[in-house]
């Protein structure tokens, strides 16, 4: 398996009023060309400072070390205007809150054609058909009709479609889902959760699969790196992480869950 | 025993679009259950069934467009004045968000001592004392009680809004999604604690939540609700064991499950 | 859409309805009797019941306010016989000072209300909005800095401090700019222009101070919306990405309370027109006001509400053009 992604050794320091501040501590992850990565950790893990870094999108003022390496190229310390170019066709990110995360004041055409033009080129005549192919493709009910409505006449699933959508109309190496169906219902989650597994697996594409949930991690990585305090804890194939764990944190986690299928102690009423 | 009654409890409410167009909308229809003494009856559905509604109108804080509110057999569904106050006494609420719905510039002393404040109620020993009872009794340490609410942690800020609505004795507690925000380590911890607290007190709950697996762990009684009305009401492992309607299929059928193979291993190893 | 349309228009002439009353009342019953004030020094009581039979002024309330309306819509005629003068439609009565029709008055004198508030308008977008985007992009910077306090003390600087130090320093000290004069365009327009410099500079200053703020403000907040961090991911250049996805959002909300302002400055701007004696809107209210002249006092207060009132209505209606999640309801 040759490695798409290489993180090694990434910290991610803050500085604050308090001084210096690691958000992220020495974590280090490869992901092949065609297989999904998940990172898990509760909130203050560092899981989405660390997709922000491989992104090149973390805020002013952040520091970063060790190394990211796509197809063998270094990112870290690269200009602008280079990981521009690679953010969007070779990069792609989509994110929790689906409806804050797309532009209210454009159509969902305009906002996919944008990225395509950005990469491709072309004439916004060529680059709507793109859009409304990939609308198609993500399972979105009459394409030609929805890439001239607005994100606000979608339901939350089919925003999210509209992202998904998005992400991979230039087809990227490597898409970065972060915590994509948490703000979704447990129905809409199952139907958005098999569409990024399809898609994947369709187009080729690697994929950095962040969540709180580990349930939602088994189903769908087949590599699992476990985060707590910007540290990496435990960092594995899925099947050791969830049937050998060797870290107590995660033990804990995954005991912390509660379970569907369980048989629960009787309670006094 | 029943505690509260509701029967066919109905919200509608009409919006008016920014270009005057007029809208009605029926946000809970025809709900009825009952709420037993001591028991957990979990409220559950999907973002628009109708659940947080039908908590807030069983808290009276929204008044239902129709329908009865029975709250130990008296007709609570118009309540004013001296009825409203008992009515507030015997049922509170854990809300969702710890740090909106604590005042932040109040330290938890005094969030815990206004509810007998409001109620007029002097507990033996003072009201100061019997809220560092009440932090210990819900797992917090009793000098922090001059901290304010942004000093806790998200799991803290929960224990105190619990204890807040613990501090008049009430016979209901109504949970509306108060362990969804929280961590999954921190959630099975005030789970815990929730179960314990009814333990040790019996009064009861109605747990409104989205998660069904977290419902699993305390609810003895079950609603699905779905699009404003219930569709499947039963003791909860029968509602989740073996599901009588369709909707109530296809949302168990949609929780994640880790791979219960590897679950197995994993128990088998610890 | 029509019939939302209609509906802000029918509250538009109820409004504009209430305005007229009220006035109406406040001018006509709480002052001075004005056939005496008209009446000057050499007064006797006859000439005192004559004016009063002319003007209408000794018929019921009632009776004068529906003139007062007539008189708007119709046209209306004042005393009777020889004395009989017809007021054709718009009629807002004459002047108790200059015998002028007010009508005619407002005519005259909107337009230049109109050219101090328009060049004041662009001045102050122009150099608001820009401040306030620089300052946005550059947050924490000395220049966002400067800039931020020089727009919180400029916006407290009352116009008639900064009308006289700008004369002071532009016309007398520095002769830079001639005194403004009452020059029209065609005749000279270099005059024309240095003349109406000094009153857009005054009147903008305050305005481009609170847009900067308000400018940076929203422009800091669109920065932090999820949609700016999408479009960066996008691998849109900084350019497109400011341009479209942060300007508009931010820029919506301003237009609105810009059409606001802009209404009422049609209005007249009062201390403005009066301190560099432009014959505008805003200085026949302060000379109406200072004289006591009703008709002239009812005829601005009038026009004022209905720049105001309609103002609010193209706002919304705009409004509904620029958020398309107002415009479109339906999911």
């Amino acid at each position: 398996m040759s490695e798409l992604l290489e993180v090694e050794d990434l910290t991610v320091t803050f500085r604050t009023t308090r001084g210096p501040v690691d958000v992220v501590k020495g974590v280090s992850f490869t992901v092949a060309g065609d297989e999904t990565v998940g990172i898990v950790g509760e909130s203050g893990s560092g899981k989405s400072m660390t997709s922000l870094a491989i992104m090149g999108l973390l805020p002013k003022g952040a520091r970063t070390a060790g190394s990211i390496r796509l197809n063998g190229a270094e990112l870290l310390g690269r200009p602008d205007r280079e990981l521009r170019r690679l953010r969007g066709d070779q990069l792609s990110m989509i994110f929790q809150d689906p409806l804050s995360s797309l532009n209210p004041y454009y159509t969902v055409g305009l906002q996919i054609e944008e990225m395509y033009r950005a990469h491709r080129g072309g004439t916004r005549k060529a680059a709507r058909q793109v859009a409304i192919a990939a609308l198609g493709q993500v399972g979105l009910p009459e394409p030609e009709r929805r890439v001239d409505h607005y994100p606000h006449q979608f339901s939350g699933g089919q925003r999210q479609r509209v992202m998904i959508a998005m992400a991979l109309v230039c087809e990227p190496a490597l898409l970065i889902a972060d915590e994509p169906t948490t703000a979704l219902d447990v129905t809409v989650q199952a139907q958005i959760l098999r569409l990024l597994a399809d898609l994947r697996r369709q187009s080729g594409t690697g994929m950095v699969f962040i969540t709180h949930d580990l349930a939602v991690i088994s189903s769908i990585a087949t590599r699992v790196l476990v985060m707590r305090r910007g540290e990496q804890v435990e960092y594995g194939t899925a099947e050791q992480v969830f049937a050998e764990p060797r870290h107590d944190y995660t033990r804990m986690l995954l005991e912390s869950i509660p379970r569907i299928d369980d048989e629960v102690e009787e309670m006094t009423a | 025993m029943t505690l509260l009654r509701a029967e066919n409890l109905t919200k509608r409410f009409v919006s008016r679009g920014p270009l005057g167009a007029r809208a009605e909308f029926t946000a809970v229809d025809r709900v009825s259950f009952d709420v037993r003494l001591g028991e957990t009856l979990a409220v559950v559905g999907e973002s628009g069934s109708g659940k947080s509604t039908t908590a807030r109108m069983i808290a009276k804080l929204m008044d239902p467009t129709e329908g009865r509110l029975e709250f130990e057999g008296e007709d609570v569904t118009t309540a004013k004045g001296a009825a409203l106050a008992r009515f507030r006494s015997g049922v509170q609420v854990v809300f969702q968000d710890p740090f909106s719905s604590l005042n932040p510039r109040h330290t938890v002393e005094r969030i815990l001592m206004a509810p007998l404040l409001y109620q007029g109620i002097a507990p033996k020993g003072g009201r100061r004392a019997h809220a560092k009872e009440l932090m210990e009794r819900v797992g917090l340490n009793p000098d922090h009680s001059l901290r304010y609410p942004a000093q806790f942690s998200g799991g803290q800020a929960q224990r105190i809004g619990i204890a807040r609505a613990l501090a008049v004795n009430p016979k209901l507690v109504i949970c509306d999604e108060a362990v969804s925000a929280l961590d999954v380590s921190v959630q099975a911890q005030v789970i815990e604690l929730l179960r314990r607290l009814q333990h040790e007190s019996g009064f009861s709950y109605v747990f409104i939540a989205h998660d069904l697996a977290v419902v699993r762990q305390i609810a003895q009684r079950v609603a699905v609700m779905s699009k404003g009305r219930i569709v499947e009401l039963g003791p909860t492992g029968q509602v989740f064991g073996d599901p009588q309607e369709e909707y109530t299929r296809t949302l168990l059928a949609a929780i994640p499950r880790i791979n219960p193979e590897w679950d197995r291993r994993r128990r088998e190893n610890s | 859409m029509a019939r939302y349309v209609a509906g802000r228009l029918a509250g538009v002439v109820l409004i504009l309805f209430l305005v007229c009353l009220f006035t109406f009342i406040i001018f006509f019953t709480l002052s001075p009797d004005p056939a005496v004030m008209i009446c000057g020094k050499t007064c006797t009581p006859e000439r005192i019941d004559q004016i009063r039979d002319v003007l209408g002024l000794n018929q019921p309330l009632v009776t004068q306010f529906l003139g007062f309306l007539t008189g708007i819509f119709a046209g209306r005629d004042y005393g009777s016989g020889a004395n009989l003068i017809h007021c054709s439609a718009p009629c807002l009565g004459y002047s108790f000072q200059t015998n002028q029709s007010v009508w005619d008055m407002v005519v005259e004198r909107l337009p230049v209300s109109a050219t101090v508030a328009i060049g004041a308008a662009v001045l102050w977008l122009l150099v608001g909005i820009l401040a306030g985007l620089l300052s946005a992009v550059k947050e924490g910077t000395w220049w966002d800095r400067t800039a931020m306090g020089l727009a919180l003390g400029g916006s407290s600087v009352p116009n008639y401090v900064l009308a006289l130090a700008l004369q002071y320093v532009l016309v007398v000290q520095l002769q830079v700019l001639p005194f403004p004069q009452a020059v029209a365009f065609g005749d000279d327009p270099v005059l024309w222009f240095q003349s109406y410099l000094m009153p857009w500079i005054v009147l903008a200053t305050g305005y481009a101070c609170l847009y900067a703020r308000l400018t940076r403000a929203n422009v800091i907040d669109t920065l932090a919306e999820n949609f700016m961090r999408t479009a960066r991911s996008k691998g849109l250049s900084p350019a497109l990405t400011m341009r479209r996805h942060a300007l508009r959002p931010a820029l919506t909300p301003i237009a609105t309370i810009f059409g606001m302002d802009f209404a009422a400055l049609l209005g007249g701007a009062l201390i403005t027109e009066t301190v560099f004696g432009l014959n505008g809107v805003g200085k026949m209210a302060a000379d109406s006001i200072a004289k006591n002249d009703q008709p002239v006092i009812m005829a601005v207060t009038l026009l004022a509400a209905f720049f105001v009132v309609v103002g609010n209505v193209v706002v919304d209606l705009v409004y509904t053009r620029l958020d398309p999640r107002v415009r479109i309801t339906t999911p």
